[in-house]
């Protein structure tokens, strides 16, 4: 016992210098990435932080006096903010919901047999790869009234002219299609590997119990894709809260403040009226509004989760 | 104690040594007396060892300026050599301030806008054009007093001269003489009133292949949401009599002088092309190159694209006129544009920099540049001198002409460090009153409330 008991207490600083051996080796992987994260992500973050309770000192462009929560309540006081809100709620409602059901239809229309299905997956991803900037000016281009073809091919149906960028609700309309037309493919995508990845034998057996088209995609499929429906209406969600690109170059806000984003007003403030510190009080409200509404999603789609 | 005490001996040393620095620094002085002149040259580079300037500009001239330009300047001074860098408009400004306020910039010269020389002048990132140390390289027969006193005066702030015009621009009314003669109307005049121009918009909109849709509209300009749609409907009020700011510098455009006038800058939209709520700078532009409008408000410095060059117009020199905005209840219209250029007070280039600015805004650098490039020239000298080519002639004069009428009405945006908030508010209220979101009233009574806020 004694002997045991004396090699117990000589292995025990072997085990505390190996374990601290391993953690030193554990930390010393995960320093660079941490490093990096802060350099790249915290600091950035602090920075605003920072700024967004300062007066910005456009001499050392830096910030500068503290002003506590001034430039908030100057926000908070400004309608424009919060009109600018309202029209970025407008927009998600409607392109989200749109983007997730058309992608996963067109999804689950291609993942069918036909020839030609190849191609037409290749041609998806060319709106994904056009910069926002550029999409943003073709669909000027066809939805102009004046030179546009989009307005030329409704004439022949007895539709319009319709004025795409002087009527604010056709305006929203103009924005709503250009951002659908980029992503959509990014969620027919996933959509895509989602169906594919689905268990062969659950269909087969619906199959043998005499289960038409719509039940097996409402009682089979639907269920079954539940949560990678949640996960990329989440991921979308934080794609297009940032939108602003696209509705720089086709309606530049307008007409009047109808298109206005958020993020775009945020960048006008700070890039065109060099108002940083006022811009990062906004951009600090958006991401905590983000980060509270990321969460929430997050929550439903572990409950939807659970449910199915 | 003992070491305190200085001996004779000891003085005697340090007298030798104090001799002999000074016979160093004597020497020094004399061998450096040569470096003078050679180093004066080095300011301008020599051919073993030229030197570098890098200038900040408008990607919308950039291009064409580094081509077209620099060649020329390098004529003179081929041992300096010259690098425009060009940025969109829209991030220039902030660009400059970031680059101007670091320890080291990169640029000596930087190409400003109109309304950003107190920005730029507040946080001290340009030099006095006037002062002694860029007098001292400043040409005897370089001659300030012969540019035109509004474009001089938008690179001047507090009494300074921190930039100076080298492509100068003027908001002009461009009009289509055929369109005109075909609506069976008079050639407009610069006496025209806003009611006179009104009341020909009607018969310009015209059905003119006869399948029911008008295909010809009077009018075309600034109508989408951004910074310069507001200089119409400024224009509009400076010619009424209107102002921006009153002397003690409070907005003074929410009476019923600024609501007219911006009732008659949306009332444009109603003789406008479908879609012109949309439609700016460029929109205006193609649809007046394409013969589709008959009159069009844009910046003078197109007249070259949109009259001259068949590559970008469908129209003549004989088919464009131009001439200042129609006449409110006070005067003509106008609004002043002018690029300016002005030297970073941090550059190390201090001579060439200047070398370079001097040639460009000298009566013969303007005048290259007028021929090459189309810029418009702001001295009197080149406006009324032999244009180099004919189409100049009626240009000149009207230019000539906008100047004036911007210096009498004070047609330009708000000076002051804080112009571009400014000028997003308005541009935002203009926008929501042009698009009928808001009435006129209310319009600008919420711009005045937030640029009074702003310019605190």
């Amino acid at each position: 016992m004694s002997t045991e008991l004396a090699k117990e207490t000589r292995a025990a600083p072997t085990r505390r210098r190996g374990r601290t051996g391993d953690l030193l080796v554990r930390w010393s992987f995960m320093v660079p990435a941490i490093l990096l994260l802060a350099v790249m992500l915290a600091y950035p973050i602090f920075y605003t932080i920072d700024i967004s309770f300062s007066r910005f000192d456009l001499s050392s462009f830096g910030a500068g006096e503290w002003v506590g929560w001034e430039n908030y309540i100057e926000v908070m006081d400004d309608y424009r903010f919060w009109e600018s809100l309202r029209v970025t709620m407008v927009y998600l409602v409607i392109a989200l919901p749109l983007q997730v059901v058309l992608g996963f239809g067109i999804a689950f229309l291609i993942n069918a047999e036909w020839a030609g299905r190849g191609l037409i997956r290749a041609l998806f991803i060319i709106p994904m790869v056009v910069a926002p900037v550029v999409a943003g000016g073709m669909w000027r281009m066809i939805l102009d009234p004046l030179w546009g073809i989009l307005n030329y091919w409704l004439g022949f149906i007895g539709i319009g002219p319709l004025d795409w960028f002087g009527d604010p609700t056709l305006a929203m309309a103009a924005v709503i299609i250009i951002d659908t037309w980029r992503w959509t493919p990014f969620i027919v995508l996933i959509a895509t590997a989602a169906l594919l990845a689905l268990p062969k034998d659950v269909f087969e057996a619906a199959k043998i119990d005499g289960a038409n088209w719509w039940s097996t995609l409402w009682s089979v499929a639907v269920p079954l894709l539940v949560p990678v429906i949640a996960a990329t209406f989440v991921i979308r969600w934080l794609g297009a809260v940032k939108m602003f690109d696209i509705v720089l170059a086709a309606t530049y806000g307008g007409p009047g403040k109808a298109t206005n984003v958020i993020n775009l007003f945020i960048y006008e403030e700070a890039f065109r009226s060099l108002r940083f510190a006022e811009s990062a009080a906004m951009a600090v409200i958006v991401l905590i509004v983000t980060m509270v509404l990321t969460g929430l999603f997050l929550y439903g789609s572990r409950k939807l989760e659970e449910l199915f | 104690m003992e070491e305190e005490i200085v001996t004779h001996k000891q003085l005697k040393k340090l007298a030798r040594r104090r001799s002999v620095l000074a016979g160093i620094a004597g020497s020094l002085i004399l061998a450096a007396t040569p470096l003078v002149p050679a180093q004066a040259q080095e300011g301008l580079g020599t051919a073993d060892n030229p030197v570098e300037i890098r200038i900040m500009a408008n990607e919308a001239f950039a291009n064409s300026w580094q081509t077209t330009l620099v060649p020329e300047f390098n004529k003179k001074y081929p041992n300096v050599h010259v690098t425009f860098d060009g940025v969109p408009y829209t991030e220039l400004l902030a660009k400059m301030m970031l680059d101007a306020t670091s320890p080291n910039p990169d640029y000596d010269v930087l190409l400003v806008d109109d309304p950003w020389v107190p920005q730029l002048a507040e946080i001290g990132a340009l030099m006095d054009l006037k002062g002694e140390q860029i007098a001292a390289l400043t040409d005897a027969d370089y001659d300030w007093g012969d540019f035109n006193a509004a474009p001089l005066a938008a690179g001047e702030w507090k009494g300074i001269q921190y930039a100076v015009p080298v492509r100068s621009n003027m908001l002009l009314r461009f009009y289509n003489r055929s369109l005109y003669e075909q609506a069976g109307l008079p050639e407009p005049t610069p006496a025209q009133t806003w009611d006179e121009f009104f009341s020909d918009a009607e018969k310009l909109v015209r059905d003119t292949n006869a399948d029911g849709k008008d295909d010809v509209w009077a009018v075309d300009t600034y109508f989408v949401r951004e910074s310069l749609t507001p200089t119409i409907w400024q224009s509009i009020l400076n010619a009424n009599g209107g102002q921006l700011l009153d002397e003690s510098g409070a907005p003074a455009f929410a009476n019923e002088t600024g609501q007219k006038s911006l009732e008659a800058h949306k009332r444009l939209i109603d003789y406008a092309p479908p879609g012109a709520l949309g439609h700016g700078f460029s929109e205006s532009l193609q649809a007046f190159r394409q013969g589709l409008v008959a009159n069009m408000f844009n910046w003078g410095s197109v007249y070259k694209s949109t009259a001259v060059d068949p590559k970008s117009t469908t129209l003549t020199v004989d088919e464009v006129g131009i001439q200042v905005l129609p006449v409110g209840s006070a005067q003509a219209g106008a609004h002043r544009g002018i690029w300016i250029a002005g030297i970073s007070s941090k550059t190390e280039q201090l001579e060439a920099s200047w070398a370079f600015i001097q040639w460009l805004t000298s009566k013969e650098g303007e005048s290259i540049n007028a021929a090459l490039v189309g810029s418009f020239p702001a001295r009197k000298s080149t406006l009324n001198g032999a244009p180099a080519e004919p189409w100049l002639g009626p240009v000149y004069k009207t230019l000539q002409n906008a100047y004036e009428v911007a210096a009498d009405g004070q047609m330009w945006r708000i000076r002051s460090p804080k112009s571009d908030a400014a000028q997003q508010i308005l541009a935002d209220e203009i926008a929501r009153g042009l698009a009928g979101q808001v009435s006129a009233e209310e319009a600008l009574n919420t711009a005045a409330a937030k640029i009074s806020k702003v310019l605190k």
